[in-house]
């Protein structure tokens, strides 16, 4: 009872700001000094806090009081399920998901697009060309002369991460807040480190360059090269958990007050932050490859 | 006392404030006095600011380890 009497004072609150506001800027418009427009920002503030509150009481209305979470709702660990006997983590269930849109993605461009291309290109076809182009050109001028297959590979990797990211905006566990995908990624850029390395020096250089400068370090430069895929993964891993659960703590903390906050807040946690820690991820390991290629 | 190791995995982040303000101070200095370097010098902070920000994270996920793990 009291939520409705609640929510028909706030909706009545919203109408009379609404009212207000309109009256405010009717008097702005017809003698723009700085008193009037003092009072159009605050009818605005009282308008925005008006609607919010309506709003937050529909979600209360709908949703039922606010339960607490447990605190392993956070757990650095996500939940499994047990499928044809395996027992699979629901990161992983995700990630496959987004392997299979991506993958579809790629056909669908590769038929309708790709087949098509113009001389002035129009349409998607710019944007796939000024996102390879750029791709390219940035791991050329970062490792000189490797542009074409180590390119097309950090590209997947950032579209994967981008996903990733697009995923967390469904409310959904992201998969690089589990540890197992940020190292599964970063032993491939251990593999490529020696790949490149060997290819570039041969097997004997490459170890010669390790002993560089005295052979005393070595053992420390060897410790040095695992060190990397760890401290690369738990980078990637600490970040987007980091941001996953300050996220989940905001939201258990507002409760069903979480209206229109959340997403100012996510705009950072979720959508700025991803997508830096992709542009680091790539650009550490084009920096461990060039040390490894020089 | 479990709590109180995991309060003191939270020290790396002072410490990894502290640098990248630091960073940071540099950077802008080395930009007011080269305005047009200052694209080679943000994608340098970027890099430098990443590796100083692992140290922090490197606390954070070890103090998720302790609360999470039971031994």
């Amino acid at each position: 009872m009291l939520d409705f009497i609640l929510l028909a004072i706030f909706v009545v609150a919203a109408v009379v700001c609404f009212l207000w506001r309109r009256g405010c800027a009717a008097r702005f418009a017809a003698d723009p000094s700085a008193k009037n427009k003092r009072l159009r920002l605050l009818s605005t503030a009282a308008l925005a806090l008006g609607i919010y509150l309506a709003l937050t009481r529909i979600v209360q209305l709908i949703l039922g009081p606010h339960e607490a979470e447990d605190l392993a709702a956070f757990s650095p660990w996500a939940e499994r399920h047990e499928i044809f006997g395996f027992s699979v983590s629901v990161t992983v269930l995700w990630l496959w998901v987004l392997i299979a849109a991506l993958v579809v993605l790629a056909v669908i461009l590769r038929i309708f697009v790709l087949r098509r291309m113009s001389d002035p290109p129009r349409g998607a076809q710019n944007v796939i060309e000024a996102a390879v182009g750029e791709m390219m050109k940035y791991v050329g001028s970062s490792v000189h002369g490797e542009g074409e297959m180590l390119g097309s590979y950090m590209f997947s990797v950032v579209v994967l991460l981008i996903g990733c990211a697009v995923l967390e905006l469904f409310g959904i566990r992201t998969p690089a807040s589990d540890v197992t995908f940020t190292l599964g990624l970063s032993s491939i850029t251990f593999v490529l480190i020696n790949i490149y390395g060997i290819r570039k020096k041969g097997v004997g250089g490459r170890i010669k360059s390790l002993a560089q400068p005295t052979p005393i370090v070595f053992p420390i430069k060897i410790v040095t090269d695992f060190a990397v895929p760890v401290s690369l993964a738990a980078r990637l891993f600490g970040n987007m958990l980091g941001g996953m659960i300050i996220m989940d703590l905001l939201y258990s903390a507002l409760g069903n007050n979480a209206v229109g906050i959340t997403s100012v807040v996510g705009l950072y946690f979720n959508v700025f932050h991803p997508l830096l820690q992709a542009f680091i991820f790539v650009t550490l390991s084009l920096s461990f490859i060039k040390e490894a290629v020089e | 006392m479990e709590l109180f190791a995991v309060a003191l995995c939270f020290l790396p982040c002072v410490a990894a404030a502290i640098s990248m303000g630091f960073a940071t101070a540099k950077a802008v200095d080395a930009v007011a006095r080269q305005p047009e370097a200052s694209g080679k010098i943000l994608s340098v902070m970027t890099m430098g600011m990443a590796l100083t920000e692992a140290t922090a994270i490197y606390g954070f996920v070890t103090a998720l380890l302790i609360l999470f793990t039971k031994i």
